[in-house]
C-alpha cells in the first residue's frame, strides 16, 4: 500500500477517472433512489457529488406495477417499484434542465423493451446537453419485459450494449445483474461490446410473504433486494468483475458508509453508486464524501487513486511458511 | 420552508392506554413550517437497523413552544422501539412532509371528522386549529365521528374535549359507545336528518377511508381524506408509496399518485379504489415468536 508520509495541508484529491468520464469523487447515486435528483435538493448540496445517477427512463412513460411496492427487510428492504419514470420526453423537457443547470454531471439510466428501444432511446438522450454518460439497465428483477431478461444471458447483453453503442457516443456503463451464475461472463459480454464502464450490482431478485393473508407481499410477487443486507454479495460480485473485466467498474449494494465505500473502492472499484442508503439518511452521500476525505488524510495518502483496487491478498498467514503461494493459488 | 433534517429532543413520552402512545417532540425548525396533516419520517434509532425511517402524522402542534406531538400505536418493530425512548433522549427527524388538509374557509360551515382507530391523530391538530379559529360561537355544527375496534383503543373523552365538538364513538365489540363501524353510525346519524355536513376529513383504515369516500362521492360532498402506506424516504424519490389514481379524462389509464408526495391528504374522487389491490401489510408476528 502506497503511503505519503509527510502530509500536506491540502485535501485529498478524490477525483477519479472512468475511463471517458472523470468525476471530482467517486460518489453518486444509484439509479431509482434518487428521482430526478430534484428530490434531494434541500437535504444536501448536489453539486457536491461526483455525479446523479437518475430513475431509469424509458421511452414511453411507464406507470409502475400495483401498490404494495416495498417490503422491509431484517438489514434491507425489497422494492417492485416496476420502473415507473415520466418517459424520455417529459425527463428531457421537465426534469433535466434542473440538473443541468447546477452542473452536477447526470448519467441517465435507460431501459427498453427490445433491443431496438435500447438503440431508440440512446439516439435520443444522445444530441441532449447536460448528459454526462449512460447508464444501460439490463437488470431490473420487477419488470416482465425487458430489463433482467437482457442481463442474465450474456448474448443478449451483448445486443443490447452493442445497439446502444451504435447509437450513441456518450459513454456506456453497463449495470448488471446479480442473479446469474457467472456475473464476470455478463461483465465480458458487455466490455466486449462496447461498454466504458461496468457497474453492479442491481438488486437481489426476492420474495417475501404473509402468513396471516397468506398472500405476497409485494403486488408483483417479486421484488428486488437491496441495503445492508446484500452488502457482501455486492462486494464478492465487484472484485470479480474487477478481476474479470479491464474496464472501469462501478460498486453498487448497500453501501452506508464512507467505509463501505472504501471497501469497494478497495476491491477495484472505480466509483461508487449510493441508493437505499439515501433513504434512511437523505444526506449520506456528502457525509460519505467527507468520511473518504478524513480517511485519507488520517491515512496519510494524497490521491485516493493510491487506494483504488489495493487489497491485499498476497499473505494471509503472516506466521505460516510459503502460506502466499497457497492464498495466491485459491483466489485465482 | 423546505423539508429539512432536524435532530429532535424528546420532550415526553407517555402511554395513554393499551398499545397507544402520545410522544412530545422539541423540534423548532420542523414545527415552525408544520401544517395539520403533514407528516414527519423519523429514525427511530441511529444505525441501519431498522432500515428505514417510519411515518407519523403531526397529531398537535405548538409553534410558540416549538414542539409537536405524535400519537402513535405500536403495532411492529418499528413503532416498538419507539416507545422505547425516553425523555432528552435524541430522535432523527425529516421534515414536514407531504401536503396537510385544506382548512375550510366558510366561518360557520357544518363539518365531520371521521376517525377510525389511530386515524383520530391527524384530525386532533386539524380539529384544534378549527375550533381555536372559529371561537366558541362558530365551533357549532362540528362532529368527531370516532370508531375503535374496542374501547381500549378509544382515546379517552377529557383528549378530545375542544370547543363545540360534538363526539359520536363506536366499537366494533360494542365495548364502548355505538356498536358497529363508525362509518356506519356516520349514515344513521345523518339519517336522522339534524346533521349534514359541507366537508368532512377523515383518516383511518382503508375499507373505512373506502366506505367515506363512497358516501362523500355518492353526496357530492368535498372529503380530504389522510391515506397511509408503507414508505421508504417519504420524499417522492423511491416512488414505494402509490395508490392507484383516478384519471377522470382518461377512465381506462393506469397512473398512480404517491402518498408522501401527492398526499398523504387526497379528495376521495382522485382514488381509483376499485384498482386497490387486498391489504397486505402483516399484522404483528411477535404474538408467535
Amino acid at each position: 500500500m502506497e503511503k505519503h508520509s509527510g502530509t500536506t495541508n491540502r485535501a485529498p484529491d478524490l477525483a477519479v477517472q472512468l475511463g471517458p468520464l472523470r468525476l471530482k469523487n467517486p460518489v453518486m447515486s444509484a439509479s431509482g433512489t434518487f428521482g430526478y435528483g430534484k428530490e434531494y435538493a434541500s437535504f444536501l448540496d448536489l453539486r457536491r457529488l461526483g455525479a446523479v445517477v437518475v430513475k431509469g427512463i424509458s421511452l414511453e412513460p411507464r406507470a409502475g406495477n400495483p401498490p404494495p411496492r416495498i417490503v422491509e427487510t431484517p438489514g434491507g428492504m425489497m422494492n417492485a417499484i416496476g420502473l415507473e419514470n415520466v418517459g424520455v420526453e417529459k425527463f428531457l423537457s421537465i426534469k433535466l434542465p434542473f440538473l443541468r443547470e447546477l452542473g452536477v454531471p447526470v448519467i441517465v439510466n435507460i431501459f427498453g423493451n427490445t433491443v431496438d428501444q435500447y438503440a431508440e432511446i440512446s439516439a435520443r438522450l444522445d444530441g441532449a446537453p447536460g448528459i454526462a454518460a449512460l447508464e444501460i439497465n439490463v437488470s431490473c428483477p420487477n419488470v416482465k419485459e425487458g430489463g433482467m431478461v437482457f442481463g442474465t444471458d450474456p448474448a443478449m447483453t451483448e445486443a443490447v450494449v452493442r445497439a446502444v453503442r451504435g447509437a450513441t457516443s456518450l459513454p456506456i456503463i453497463t449495470k448488471l445483474t446479480p442473479n446469474v451464475t457467472s456475473i464476470s461472463e455478463t461483465a465480458k459480454a458487455a466490455e466486449g461490446a462496447g461498454s466504458d464502464i461496468i457497474s453492479c450490482i442491481n438488486t437481489l431478485a426476492a420474495m417475501a410473504v404473509d402468513v396471516f393473508s397468506r398472500r405476497p407481499r409485494l403486488a408483483n410477487v417479486y421484488g428486488g433486494l437491496s441495503g445492508p443486507a446484500v452488502k457482501p454479495v455486492a462486494l464478492r460480485c465487484v472484485f470479480e468483475v474487477c478481476r474479470a473485466v479491464k474496464c472501469p467498474v462501478i460498486g453498487i449494494g448497500g453501501i452506508t458508509s464512507a467505509t463501505d465505500a472504501l471497501e469497494f473502492l478497495l476491491v477495484g472499484a472505480r466509483a461508487v453508486q449510493v441508493g437505499t442508503a439515501n433513504f434512511t439518511n437523505p444526506a449520506v452521500m456528502v457525509e460519505m464524501i467527507e468520511g473518504i476525505s478524513r480517511f485519507l488524510e488520517v491515512e496519510g495518502m494524497g490521491d485516493l487513486n493510491s487506494f483504488i483496487g489495493s487489497l491485499d491478498t498476497s499473505c494471509l498467514f503472516p506466521f505460516a511458511e510459503d502460506s502466499c503461494a497457497l492464498v495466491q493459488s485459491e483466489m485465482s | 420552508m423546505d423539508k429539512i433534517i432536524e435532530e429532535a429532543r424528546i420532550v415526553y413520552q407517555e402511554r395513554v392506554l393499551g398499545q397507544t402512545f402520545r410522544l412530545g417532540l422539541h423540534s423548532p425548525e420542523i414545527v415552525s413550517a408544520a401544517r395539520p396533516g403533514q407528516f414527519v419520517m423519523v429514525r427511530v434509532r441511529e444505525g441501519m437497523d431498522p432500515l428505514l425511517r417510519r411515518p407519523f402524522s403531526f397529531s398537535r402542534i405548538y409553534p410558540e413552544r416549538g414542539d409537536f406531538e405524535i400519537l402513535y400505536r405500536v403495532v411492529g418493530r418499528g413503532s416498538l422501539l419507539l416507545s422505547r425512548l425516553a425523555p432528552g433522549e435524541g430522535l432523527n427527524l425529516v421534515g414536514p412532509l407531504g401536503n396537510g388538509f385544506e382548512l375550510p374557509g366558510k366561518e360557520s360551515a357544518p363539518l365531520a371528522f371521521i376517525a377510525g382507530g389511530i386515524g383520530i391523530a391527524p384530525l386532533l391538530e386539524l380539529i384544534a386549529r378549527i375550533t381555536s379559529e372559529r371561537g366558541k360561537k362558530g365551533a357549532e355544527g362540528l362532529r368527531l365521528f370516532y370508531g375503535a375496534r374496542c374501547a381500549d383503543e378509544l382515546l379517552p373523552e377529557d383528549a378530545l374535549r375542544m370547543p363545540g365538538l360534538r363526539v359520536h364513538f363506536s366499537t366494533d365489540d360494542g365495548s364502548s359507545g355505538y356498536k358497529g363501524r363508525i362509518t356506519r353510525m356516520f349514515e344513521e346519524v345523518l339519517a336522522e336528518g339534524e346533521f349534514r355536513p359541507c366537508g368532512i376529513y377523515s383518516c383511518g383504515p382503508l375499507a373505512m377511508q373506502h366506505s367515506v369516500a363512497k358516501w362523500a362521492l355518492s353526496t357530492d360532498t368535498l372529503a380530504q381524506l389522510s391515506m397511509e402506506s408503507l414508505m421508504a424516504c417519504g420524499i417522492g424519490a423511491c416512488l414505494g408509496c402509490a395508490l392507484p389514481a383516478s384519471t377522470p379524462e382518461d377512465p381506462g389509464a393506469e397512473r398512480f399518485v404517491h402518498v408522501c408526495e401527492d398526499g398523504p391528504i387526497f379528495l376521495a374522487g382522485s382514488i381509483k379504489w376499485k384498482n386497490i389491490p387486498a391489504q397486505q401489510t402483516a399484522p404483528p408476528t411477535w404474538p408467535f415468536n
